[in-house]
Formats: structure tokens, sequence, C-alpha cells
């Protein structure tokens, strides 16, 4: 996919030479067009124009099945605008979502084990032996690098692999799984990680929701499916939140003593400090801690309410910043109140993170800080995103004025 | 329900309950806060059930019969030795169609997104792709 983006550039008197970058093996090219145009005001302008195939900011989220993975994936794709769906006239089983700017992939693709050859093996899907790593890094690679790559595509239904589907480098890339993490070379890769770190009781009663409707599911079913994960999980999966830049941690509310329905959340947004293109969400505060509750004269909110922290921590060895919500939205001020007194959410406008949480409402955690911190996280992205741009877009300007 | 200036506040999934509605909210903006100008949202909640292709459901059928089979494996496996492999992977197989089934369903009742759509757009004289009703 050829991108030509145009910079305007005014300069006085000098001269600027025409320089195009070598293409190599014929998959990146970059030509650079210079001409100038006479202006009223007598100063030239050049205007460059710069064509290149995508090079993606590649982004890796890590959660267990059933941990709302496609609610962020679409809160996520709808920040950057367009509806995210399935490749058109593929494989209907594709577990891949495309929109304008953003292809999101499912690494189950890269399982290296089908259903049955898991089953023979005594693995489960969480195992590092049932996947791929190196197919996961070398397509990854060879996205990052603007070429396209067939990747395979694992069926959920039938539980086989099926024939590849093709997938051209997006602007920005999501892979999502288990292992986005796991393996050390594909770390390298990501621009940006995120982990979604659902406590057990929260788990629980998110699978039982799912899945109390089905006919073949009982309560002990479901607590037994989840006894029988964790060893596995906690080994592979679980230790991967100490290389993500962002953990979003769902955890039950302490707002309500001795609540077990896990309705209310509470939910906290652990940032990394000093990650490339990334500034933390803060409140009133930079460093500060920070208790807050919103709830009072200028607004009144309904049981439980709400409560935010913010503070600065260590997780796992590295400086954080985190910041908490605990309880719940009821109405539309609540919201667009809290929006205000939060800084550095990298919104465009007044009531952004208000108006995209409105959009998705039916979404699961529209209410609460899940549905928040997504939106904000995707927010971030954006800006990373934008700035990564503008860094490679310097890049060759700075080159042309040496 | 809801009043007009709330946002409907719905569990996770318990939307799948509301059948054949379709609710239309407006929500304003209250003006105890300061917006150069006031905005009215239309806010369309659509919880209906839609037609689906025949291979759609069939898939769904598919994998609810998956689900009772394999928890019934699971526990047949895991009766006989809790802590052993076959145990762990037969929970996984029924983590696996639960998540699948519950994705179908998201996609069906809340996005509209039938799986087979741009197939069927395609190729309608499929068997698969006869419209199958409620």
């Amino acid at each position: 996919m050829a991108v030509s983006t145009v910079y305007t550039i005014q300069s006085l008197n000098s001269t600027y030479s025409i320089s195009s970058p070598k293409s190599h093996i014929g998959f990146t090219q970059k030509h650079i067009l210079l001409y100038t145009t006479p202006k009223k005001n007598y100063t030239k302008k050049t205007t460059q124009i710069s064509c290149s195939t995508e090079k993606p900011v590649i982004i890796g989220l890590a959660a267990d099945s059933g941990c709302g993975k496609s609610t962020f994936m679409r809160r996520l794709t709808s920040v950057f605008g367009g509806a995210a769906e399935p490749p058109k006239g593929g494989n209907p089983d594709s577990n891949t979502l495309i929109s304008d700017t953003t292809t999101v992939i499912c690494l189950d693709d890269y399982h290296s084990l089908d259903r049955t050859g898991r089953k023979e093996k005594g693995v489960t899907a969480l195992d590092p032996k049932a996947n791929d790593f190196d197919l996961m890094y070398e397509q990854v690679k060879a996205i990052k690098d603007g070429i396209a790559v067939e990747k395979p595509i694992y069926n959920h239904v039938s539980g086989l692999l099926d024939p590849p589907e093709l997938i051209k480098p997006p602007k920005i890339f999501v892979i999502e799984g288990l292992h986005p993490m796991y393996d050390a070379r594909v770390r390298d890769l990501l621009d940006f990680s995120i982990y979604l770190d659902i406590s057990n009781e929260v788990k629980f009663a998110w699978k039982i929701q799912r899945d109390m409707a089905e006919r073949g599911h009982s309560l002990e079913s479901i607590k037994a499916s989840i006894e029988a994960r964790k060893p596995d999980f906690d080994a592979y999966i679980d230790p991967q939140k100490q290389y993500a830049d962002a953990v979003i941690e769902v955890l039950p509310t302490q707002l309500i003593p001795d609540d077990n329905e896990g309705k209310v959340l509470r939910v906290r947004l652990i940032m990394k400090e000093g990650v490339k293109n990334f500034n933390p969400v803060y409140l009133f505060d930079e460093g500060s801690t920070i208790s807050w509750i919103p709830c009072g004269r200028k607004l009144t909110c309904s049981y439980p309410g709400i409560k935010l922290s913010y503070g600065p921590d260590t997780y796992f060895g590295h400086e954080v910043s985190v910041l908490e919500m605990d309880g719940q939205f009821d109405r539309l001020d609540e919201l667009i109140y809290v929006e205000s007194h939060l800084s550095n959410i990298s919104t465009k406008f007044y009531g952004e993170v208000t108006q995209q949480m409105l959009k998705h409402a039916d979404f699961p955690g529209s209410n609460n800080g899940t549905g928040l911190f997504q939106t904000i996280i995707g927010l971030k992205i954006r800006d990373l995103y934008e700035q990564i741009i503008a860094s490679r877009a310097a890049a060759p300007l700075e080159a042309t004025k040496a | 329900m809801a009043s007009s200036s709330s946002i409907l506040n719905l569990n996770p999934y318990s939307s799948l309950l509301f059948n054949k509605t379709t609710v239309k909210k407006t929500i304003k903006f209250p003006s105890s806060f300061s917006l150069s100008s006031r905005k009215r949202v239309i806010f369309v909640v659509r919880a209906e059930m839609k037609k689906i292709y025949k291979g759609t459901h069939m898939r769904e059928q598919q994998l609810t019969e998956m689900i009772e089979q394999k928890v019934s494996e699971a526990e047949q496996v895991c009766g006989e030795d809790e802590v052993s492999d076959e145990c762990k992977v037969a929970w996984d197989e029924v983590e696996e169609v639960s998540q699948a089934k519950a994705d179908l369903r998201l996609k069906l009742h809340q996005l509209h997104q039938d799986p087979l759509e741009s197939f069927c757009q395609d190729n309608p004289e499929t068997d698969e792709c006869h419209i199958y009703e409620d």
C-alpha cells in the first residue's frame, strides 16, 4: 500500500538538493520530489513529496482468552476511526480484524499444533510448545519492514490450521494473544505493549456471565476450567506483564464490602516511566500521590460512587505511575467531570474520551475503569503513532538540511 | 429503564437477553459544565434478533454441541486424574470452544457482523447462504 505524504517547507534563499534514497530489495521505495512555486511574498516555497510503503507501528496486547481483548480491540480501532471488520471475501473463521488504519491479528494463528496435535502431545494452547515463535517473529518483522505476508489461520471452530491469508502492512499493526511478549525477538519489535491483568475473582465472574447461558456449562465446570488452566497460565502468560509498557489490572471493588458479584470494578492503569513517545496519564500533579473522590458538592453520584487515585510506584523493578479508578459511572456528567480533571490523555478535543465511551456504550466496561482506561490507552497509542510518524518525517528533512 | 441522561448500565453480555426491541435514547450533555455548544447525542441501541445465514446458524449449533460434549469429556478425564496433562488439555479445549461461541454471539448480536456476510454476497446460491429465520 503506497502512501504519499506531502510536507511543505518554507525556505528563504537556501537551495535544497534532490535526493532519492536507494531502494533495497525493491520493497520500500522513497521518491522525493522538490519543486518551487513563486509566491507573492517572494519566499521560496518548496514542497517535499515522499511516497513510501507503510512501515507500521507495532502494538502488542496480551491477555487470557475471554478477558475483553476483542472489546479492547474494537475500542482501539474506533479511536483511529473506522469500524474493524474481518477481511472481506476470505475465510469466515478468520480471527483478523481490518479497518482503514489498523490491522489486528490473533496470535493463535501461530499455533504449531492444532487441537488434535495438542491433545496428542498433552499441551494446552498456553504452552509455548504449541506455538511457532520463529514464524511469528519472521512475519511480524516482515510487516514491520513494510512487506506483506501470508499468515496462517487457526480455526477456533474446527480446531484446525486453515490455508493462509494475505496480510498487508497497515499503519498500525496490533498483535493480540497469549504470547505477544513471550519471545524476546518479537518483544523487541513492539513499539508499545499492553497486558490485561484480570484478577481471579473478576475472571471467574466474567466467565460465569459468558458461559452460564450455555447448556453444557455449570458453575462447577466453569470453576474447574479456570483452575485447570492456572498452572500453565501462571508459568507462561503471567510473567509477560513485567515487560509491558502499560498494564491494565482489573480487581474487585474496595468500595462495597464483601462484594462478590464482580459488577463494580477497581481498575488500575500501570504505566511504565521512560517509554519512548509515551507520557503517562496523571491526576493534577505529575509525580505526586493523589487520592480523589469527585462526588460531592459539584457532582452527585449514586452508590457506590467513584474513587480515583494516582501516584508513583515500582512494578517488577521499573518506575511506574499508577492511575486507579474504583466504582462506576452512572451518568454522563460523571464521566465528563472525571475526564476534564485527567492530564496527558492525548485527546484532540475536550470530551473526546467521553465521546468514545458513548460510541460504544453497549460494550462491556463502558461504565467503569476498564472502558475508560482502554479508551485512554487507545488515545495514547494514537499519540505514539503520530509522534513516531513525525519523527520519521523529520529524519529525512534533517538529512537534506545537512 | 435509564433516564435520558444516563449511559445504559449493562452487565457484560446481558444485552444478549434483549429480544426484538429497539430502544432509542436521546442524551443531552447537562448544562452543569461548560462546552462551547450543547451537543445532542442520539444514542440508538439495537437489540433485535437479526436474520442470520443458515451456515452461521449451523456453526452456532455445532459450537453449542461441542461445548456440551467437551465439558462431559473433561469431567470424565479429570475424574480419573485431576492433575494429569490430559485433564489440563481437556479443560483448555472447553475454554477454546466456549470463547469461540462467545465471540460468535458478540459478532452476531452486538456487532451485527455475520461471518458469512461477504462470502454469501458473492455466493448467494449455496446452501449455507440461505436465510435462517428465528
